[in-house]
């Protein structure tokens, strides 16, 4: 069943039914619990329910020239605590990393009932262990998330994106080792059969207008946008993903005959038409006794790996 | 009362790594008596220096048949008595283990063992445009292994971020002597499904086992640097300056303070130029690409100067910015010229409650009659007030502990956290429940327990209700 809240009493009582009825929670439903309840612009710090969306949170921050340096798709519809439950990201992740570089502090309820917090507010903390780690990306299976922190930085006052197509695949290597420092480098075959590589910048005015030279230097001349990104995560079948090591994405690439957008920065890989990969080795033996003892009663979603 | 070693298992400890290699002699134990948190002292059993990770796990496992307590030991430089061996036990010292093992600048990453020392990573790189950047004060010393356990912050963790955000992967030993990679493994993806334990064990404190080898991002090395020194009349100038350069969305590399106090003992240490009646002095460093740092650097003078700067310098060489860093990073040693003991804090408040925590600490010095310059890591509202005593008078230990106290209070009383990067260790411990619910305390103990369900490895740290050494044992302090 999905848990649907609009408050932190809420959650508490609703779990204690799921309990009381034996029925498994497979879902989590706050969209009540959107409120941002601290942003401090000067501290570059805020506070949110994580029911809002981060579409909602980012047009507040942009009211005061701030963002959460993160892109994952469908904003407008991605809960905060979904964000973190799925550890969701975007292209912009090879300039600013995933969320769990930019998330302070958590609040979660467990599934007893019992309202925890880790981290804190202030952007330096090293006080107890760091369990807000434990919930990024942790799909729910551990507690619900109700509360989280996160710094925020100034937003870049210009971005541009510039791309090419085909033969001109060469240009990546340059462009991951040299002061280029783009934020995006994405390659993807949306728009044709070769694949195009998509670079964005961001930074001053300055910073940008430089770097765009250099990579009209070595023949990124077309403008671009990130379209390709809707078009691919429009798409309703969920795509498969593959993690490799940066230097062997493009090999990885030439035997993949999918349709495909990969964070070329980064080593991923997300793909559909062709078969999943292969399950990675996991210490599953750990991970399973931390959801047990978390969630002994297994009243949240099973581990999904 | 100190746990005493089972002859059959320090013969056991001697055949795995050789008996050079297990000191148990008193005299030689007690450079690991303690860390640079000086106040508690006591001898580990023996200490026990694995030269690789099958050694280790030996050692882990042959303890672990004994019942004896594991610490896990880098080079000892943490703050906050993390590697105190409370009951005694087996010291796992991984200084032997300090290979950097590849790396690879393609992918940016680098695989060191759990003692390579901070700074060489950075050095081993520097040809080829990288840089390893958490930088704690006691890089030419300290472990990979060490920060990963205390989370390492340092200067330039205000853009950087710290420890947690340049590990990508890490080897665990367990304390059943059981072996697991955590996070990215060397040859593969950065994204790893399951739960994020390699980030549940920074900043762990060496309770969930024994890391041994670490594979670390490596970042770009920035293209320029601006590097300024202004100079304020008052701390409350600086303290704005700071509030209102973060305010105006730039984020420096790093933004440093030191107060007068701590300015005159570095000045008269390391001679670098420093004006001796300047009431504050802010380190300011813009890094990047040269064509926007101009307009950056332009900005933050105009701070500066609406602020009351009497004066901003420039870095005019790589040579003075490096002599200005040094300096930095070397004013804890040079307080023995301001006082026998001291104690280092480290606490954190919002930036924009800077200037209240800043009136707060000079009334603190006032109100205890001690005296306590400042030098810390302004930009991220991170403290470092080093509070002066003399030990022979235990009138002045009393009162450097409750000023202590006070400081601490009101980073919680400000939002803040009573630690940003020297870890909780024995020293914090009372602390934690001031801080955290008991719930909050019960589901880190429950987090505890997977990894150490016998509680072995480095107890009595962290948790209220711990063991402590018995007396404080004040010694003249080395300067950490």
């Amino acid at each position: 069943m999905t848990l649907t809240a609009a408050s932190v009493p809420e959650v508490i009582a609703n779990l204690a039914t799921a309990a009381k009825d034996g029925v498994r929670i497979t879902e989590f439903a706050l969209p009540q619990m959107n409120r941002v309840l601290e942003y401090t612009p000067e501290d570059m710090t805020v506070t949110v329910e994580a029911g809002i969306t981060l579409a909602a949170l980012q047009q507040r921050l942009a009211e005061r020239g701030q963002w959460l340096p993160i892109d994952p798709p469908c904003p407008e519809s991605l809960s905060i605590g979904a964000l973190l439950a799925g550890n969701k990201s975007g292209p912009r992740r090879y300039g600013y990393g995933t969320i769990r570089e930019h998330l302070l502090g958590i609040k979660v309820v467990l599934s007893d009932g019992r309202v925890i917090k880790a981290g804190g507010k202030v952007v330096k903390n090293v006080a107890g262990y760091d369990l807000c780690k434990l919930f990024v990306g942790s799909r729910g299976t551990l507690g619900v998330i109700v509360e989280a922190a996160f710094k925020v930085l100034p937003r870049p006052e210009k971005e541009e994106f510039v791309q090419a197509s085909g033969a001109k695949l060469d240009a990546l290597r340059p462009l991951t080792a040299s002061e280029l420092a783009p934020v995006v480098l994405d390659l993807h075959n949306q728009e044709q059969d070769t694949p195009t590589l998509v670079v964005g910048f961001a930074g001053s005015r300055e910073d940008v207008d430089w770097r765009l030279g250099q990579a009209r230097q070595i023949g990124l001349l077309e403008p671009a946008t990130l379209e390709y990104e809707e078009k691919f995560w429009g798409e309703a079948q969920e795509p498969h993903r593959v993690s490799v090591l940066p230097s062997k994405l493009l090999d990885t690439l030439r035997d993949l005959e999918a349709s495909f957008v990969a964070r070329a920065g980064n080593g991923m890989i997300y793909y559909r038409g062709a078969q999943a990969p292969e399950k990675p080795r996991l210490p599953g033996e750990l991970l399973r006794r931390i959801k047990d003892t978390y969630d002994p009663r297994h009243l949240l979603p099973d581990l999904p790996w | 009362m100190t746990a005493g070693a089972p002859q059959p298992l320090l013969d056991s400890l001697r055949e795995i790594v050789g008996a050079v290699h297990v000191i148990t002699k008193p005299e030689e134990l007690l450079v690991y008596e303690c860390d640079a948190y000086t106040l508690e002292k006591q001898l580990p059993t023996a200490v026990v220096l694995p030269g690789g990770t099958a050694e280790v796990i030996a050692v882990v496992k042959a303890c672990a048949t004994h019942g004896v307590p594991i610490i896990p030991r880098g080079a000892g430089t943490s703050l906050s008595g993390t590697v105190l061996a409370v009951t005694g036990g087996i010291m796992i010292a991984l200084t032997r283990m300090n290979r950097i093992l590849d790396i690879d600048v393609a992918n940016r990453r680098a695989l060191v063992e759990a003692g390579c020392v901070n700074a060489w990573v950075t050095n081993a790189v520097k040809g080829k445009g990288l840089f390893y950047a958490p930088d704690p004060s006691s890089q030419p010393a300290c472990t990979i292994g060490g920060n990963v356990g205390t989370n390492s912050g340092g200067p330039h963790t205000l853009k950087y971020g710290v420890t947690t955000n340049h590990i990508l992967g890490l080897e665990l030993v367990l304390p059943d002597g059981e072996v697991v990679w955590l996070g990215t493994t060397p040859d593969g993806g950065e994204d790893v499904d399951g739960y994020d334990l390699r980030g549940v064990v920074i900043g762990s404190e060496g309770m969930f086992g024994i890391v041994t080898r670490v594979l670390l991002r490596l970042v770009r090395a920035p293209q320029a640097f601006k590097t300024m020194l202004g100079v304020f009349n008052t701390v409350d100038q600086a303290s704005q300056t700071v509030s209102d350069i973060i305010g105006a969305g730039i984020v420096p590399g790093a933004l440093e303070m030191m107060d007068q106090l701590i300015t005159q003992a570095v000045e008269a240490a390391y001679k670098f130029g420093f004006p001796l009646d300047a009431g504050a002095v802010l380190i300011i460093e813009l890094d990047g690409l040269a064509p926007g740092l101009e307009r950056q650097a332009e900005t933050v003078v105009g701070i500066c100067r609406k602020n009351g700067a009497r004066e901003v310098r420039l870095a005019g060489s790589d040579q003075e910015r490096a002599d200005l860093w040094k300096s930095r990073k070397r004013a804890f040693g040079a307080i023995g010229r301001l006082s026998p003991n001291f104690i280092t804090q480290d606490g954190v408040v919002p930036r924009s409650k800077l200037p209240e925590m800043m009136d707060f600490i000079a009334e603190c010095s006032r109100k205890f009659g001690l005296r306590i310059p400042n030098v810390f890591h302004a930009g991220d509202g991170n403290i470092h007030p080093l509070i002066l005593y003399d030990e022979r008078d235990p009138a002045q230990v009393k009162r450097a502990l409750e000023a202590s106290q006070a400081i601490l209070e009101k980073c919680i009383e400000l939002g803040g956290s009573v630690t940003g990067e020297h870890g909780i260790g024995v020293e914090k411990i009372d602390f934690m429940a001031r801080q955290f619910s008991p719930d909050d305390l019960e589901a880190m103990r429950l987090l505890r327990r997977v990894f150490d369900p016998n509680g072995r490895c480095n107890p009595h740290k962290m948790f209220p209700g711990s063991k402590r050494c018995g007396d404080f044992a004040p010694r003249k302090q080395i300067a950490a």
